[in-house]
């Protein structure tokens, strides 16, 4: 328990009197973790932009206009219990007259006596069953059902969008890993000097018989501590970024950290554990060349 | 207490101790004499498990160099206080923290922490200088402070590395009175040096180190 008392001491004090180098590591790791953070919006707005350039929906099934009610109940079930559709909506033909109506600013039942437009369902796929492979063999499917008239599935740009996604995410994903591999690499080593800098303390208590456990747990409490306050503050920087984005740039990003807790948490834990393991890694290996 | 059974020390450059064998009983007062570099500190070292013989054993306080396991060293140091030549006080702590560290890492309680500090402060004349740093004092007063942290534990052994060679006449005397003190209170010293005025002043037994051997070892 006195030992307890003694590690939260010593890492409290550890950070008072070497304050210029603990504040020049909560530098280096807030910029290390903005350049992360900023890095995943980027990879997530931009993908999101990707998304919303795609239609809302994958594809439309429109109905024969002698389709019965029956077969439009059957035919919804089917569609919906059918693997990987993620979201059917169905558009009467009040519906489509509706939309049409909004889009071209003319009511289709002005310019002919009847309403020719055809009643539809609107479908989605998840993510993993979203492969024009996948949709084409849907396709395939419903054209043989009853009262299906047409599938349009607009391929080229389903695959363009597709496919400048996959780069985005492929670039991206690489990119982030060279970014979390350099953010590791120049955090360690900052915390190295930071280490070295306390070489007369750590080979003092050594002498004086403190044991591995007592000289290095001041130091893990002081790299978690580094490590929350640079997290905290790269997380700071990122809204106060948004922010301004938003009102000086008028740049409303559709996705924001302060929106994903998840992504806050991820950042501090990322910056917790970096900093504290770093620091127990220059801890030890300082103790190795010590011993 | 203490033996050494055959022991080498190889260092890169060279052999550094060859063929040590002696012991060193409870409440011995030992000098460690010779010229520097002949092997002395390196004795001390294995003393206090900071080397290893290459071959060969020393066996402290009852712990086997070929067979003790890390976390135990931290055991054996916390009864050996250590005085050092150059020190070794830590220039960002107060002195009061100097002093205490020792018992801080063992765990006790603040107040015992206190007193034992004070105690030890006072018998060696440096209770003034308790909220002073290392730099504010003088030569003389840094090894007192050195020697109450090695003494505030009370440790079975004291092993001090010429801990006079840097002190003016008046500081040295004050420091050996100490030590001497310490010894005749039950401490076993271990004293190296290679002042040989020392020897003649307060004799004591005496192993002489030449190129990491004992040539001579004198009751």
């Amino acid at each position: 328990m006195m030992k307890l008392s003694y590690i939260i001491r010593e890492g409290i004090i550890g950070i008072k009197r070497s304050r210029m180098p603990f504040m020049i590591s909560v530098f280096s790791v807030t910029i290390a973790l903005l350049v992360v953070g900023l890095g995943v919006l980027a990879v997530d707005n931009s993908l999101e932009y990707l998304g919303e350039f795609q239609a809302d929906y994958d594809l439309e099934i429109f109905l024969k206009n002698e389709a019965t009610t029956h077969q439009k109940q059957e035919l919804a079930a089917i569609v919906r219990d059918y693997p990987g559709v993620f979201r059917m909506e169905y558009l009467s033909k009040e519906d489509a007259a509706a939309l049409y109506n909004a889009e071209f600013g003319e009511d289709v039942l002005s310019l002919l006596d009847d309403n020719p437009l055809p009643s539809s369902f609107r479908i989605t796929f998840e993510e993993d069953h979203r492969s024009a492979d996948y949709i084409l063999t849907f396709i395939h499917n419903m054209n043989e059902l009853a009262g299906v008239d047409e599938v349009i599935f607009k391929k080229d740009l389903f695959n363009r969008v597709q496919g400048i996604m996959q780069l985005v995410y492929t670039v991206s994903t690489v990119t982030l890993f060279i970014i979390i591999l350099s953010t590791v690499f120049l955090t360690a080593n900052n915390l190295r000097l930071m280490i070295l800098a306390r070489y007369e303390f750590i080979e003092t208590v050594r002498l004086l018989g403190a044991s591995d456990f007592l000289i290095k747990a001041p130091f893990f409490l002081e790299g978690g501590i580094l490590g929350f306050l640079g997290a905290s503050f790269s997380v700071l920087l990122i809204i106060l970024a948004e922010y301004v984005m938003k009102v000086y740039v008028h740049i409303d990003l559709p996705i924001k950290i302060i929106h994903h807790p998840e992504v806050i948490l991820g950042l501090i834990l990322f910056g917790v554990s970096l900093s504290s393991l770093g620091v127990l890694k220059a801890v030890r290996k300082m103790l190795r060349f010590v011993a | 207490m203490i033996q050494f059974d055959k022991v080498f020390l190889r260092y890169d450059t060279g052999i550094s101790l060859r063929d040590l064998n002696f012991t060193i009983e409870k409440d011995e007062f030992v000098y460690l004499y010779g010229d520097s570099g002949s092997g002395k500190s390196s004795i001390l070292k294995m003393i206090y498990l900071d080397l290893f013989p290459n071959s060969g054993s020393v066996n402290v306080l009852g712990s086997d160099s070929n067979n003790i396991k890390r976390r135990d060293i931290a055991n054996i140091r916390q009864r050996i206080g250590m005085v050092f030549q150059n020190f070794h006080l830590l220039s960002d702590r107060d002195i009061y923290s100097n002093i205490a560290l020792p018992l801080e890492l063992q765990g006790l309680k603040a107040d015992v922490v206190r007193s034992k500090v004070s105690l030890k402060a006072d018998e060696l004349g440096i209770r003034s200088r308790l909220s002073h740093y290392p730099h504010e004092l003088s030569a003389g007063e840094q090894q007192k402070v050195a020697l109450a942290r090695a003494m505030v534990i009370s440790p079975d052994i004291l092993l001090a590395d010429e801990p006079i060679a840097h002190l003016d006449e008046k500081s040295a005397a004050d420091v050996l009175k100490y030590i001497w003190k310490i010894h005749e209170t039950g401490t076993s010293v271990i004293f190296a040096t290679h002042n040989e005025i020392l020897l003649k002043q307060d004799p004591a037994r005496t192993m002489t180190i030449v190129a990491g051997e004992v040539v001579k070892d004198i009751p």
